[in-house]
């Protein structure tokens, strides 16, 4: 197949940077410009700047750039509120919105030709669903303490030995699941969009998909961020 | 249709992974299974700890299932339904 052409890889190419031919670079400094961290950087750079640029002087009577954040954010919160309480949305909704915007622009950002999506490699997918996989078992540990175990211990005391492998593996199964569905979801999207635009790119064949890859991008970033919001709360909560 | 769009993504979110989290279990056991049997007693269980892995890893497959319906969204409809 034709290698999609990548904007800042053909820059950082220019530059004498080495560009790594497959996926995986092999130096450390190949391996700093993969696609996929550099896509990264980009997207952390656009948050930021947008950030600035409409942010920088806020008034009481919000402007425009100012009302669509106010209106994103404020969303969010209320959303976190609902489901896990408002203590923990204090201490955690920086983590979490972040995820959410960092989620969904760089989901969308695959679907301009000449970037790619940082989202669809599983090194990235699997990076988030580690800091949130470890976060909430962190949150369970400071609100039981040892009495954490009893969420993986089961109602009946006789049933210990048979339901601790089971909470065991479907706790782990999230890790799993969490990853590659986003991963998955956003590398078929980009997969396709690719072959199609080789296809038959002349004949406007990837628009279609273009439509449902909005569409798919806007709904992933939304499940990963209400199943992290889901998994704290279970974290937080009572053991049944 | 904000408010469809609202709830099309709670369903989304709360019953859209119901697939992937049930065959990552049961891949998860079997992979514990298997790991047990071929590194852990270097092949001389095998293959029943493959076989018990399996079987956990089935019902914490079915177990994930279970969950899900308990999860808070299923239980604010039950009220949203009584009110």
């Amino acid at each position: 197949m034709e290698h999609p052409i990548l904007f800042i890889s053909l820059i950082l190419e220019k530059l004498g940077l080495p560009i790594p031919h497959g996926p995986i670079g092999h130096g450390f400094l190949e391996k700093l410009c993969e696609p996929y961290m550099t896509y990264t950087w980009f997207v952390m750079i656009f948050l930021v700047v947008v950030g600035k640029l409409t942010l920088s002087n806020i008034e009481m009577i919000p402007g425009k750039g100012q009302n669509f954040w106010e209106l994103l954010i404020g969303g969010m919160y209320d959303f976190f509120d609902a489901n896990m309480g408002r203590e923990l949305t204090e201490k955690l909704f920086p983590m979490i919105a972040t995820f959410a915007l960092y989620i969904a622009v760089g989901n969308l950002i695959g679907l301009i030709p000449g970037f790619m999506s940082p989202t669809s490699s599983i090194n990235t997918t699997l990076a988030l669903t580690a800091i949130v996989w470890v976060t909430h078992h962190i949150i369970g540990i400071r609100a039981h303490g040892a009495a954490y175990i009893k969420h993986f211990l089961g109602p009946i005391p006789v049933l210990i030995p048979l339901m601790l492998p089971i909470e065991l593996i479907s706790n782990i199964a999230r890790l799993l699941s969490l990853s590659i569905r986003l991963f998955g979801n956003i590398m078929a999207k980009e997969t396709l969009l690719g072959i199609l635009f080789m296809l038959a790119g002349a004949y406007f064949a990837p628009l279609p998909i273009m439509l449902l890859g909005v569409l798919v991008s806007l709904v992933q970033a939304m499940v990963f961020v209400l199943l992290t919001v889901v998994y704290f709360g279970q974290a937080q909560e009572h053991a049944h | 249709m904000a408010k469809l769009s609202t709830e099309m993504v709670s369903l989304l979110g709360n019953y859209g992974h119901i697939g992937f989290t049930f065959v990552a279990a049961i891949f998860i056991g079997l992979g514990g299974g298997i790991y047990l049997d071929e590194h852990f007693f270097d092949g001389s269980t095998s293959p029943w700890f493959t076989f018990i892995g399996l079987a956990f890893g089935v019902f914490a497959g079915f177990k994930s299932l279970f969950d899900i319906l308990r999860t808070p969204a299923a239980k604010s409809k039950d009220e949203d339904s009584e009110e």
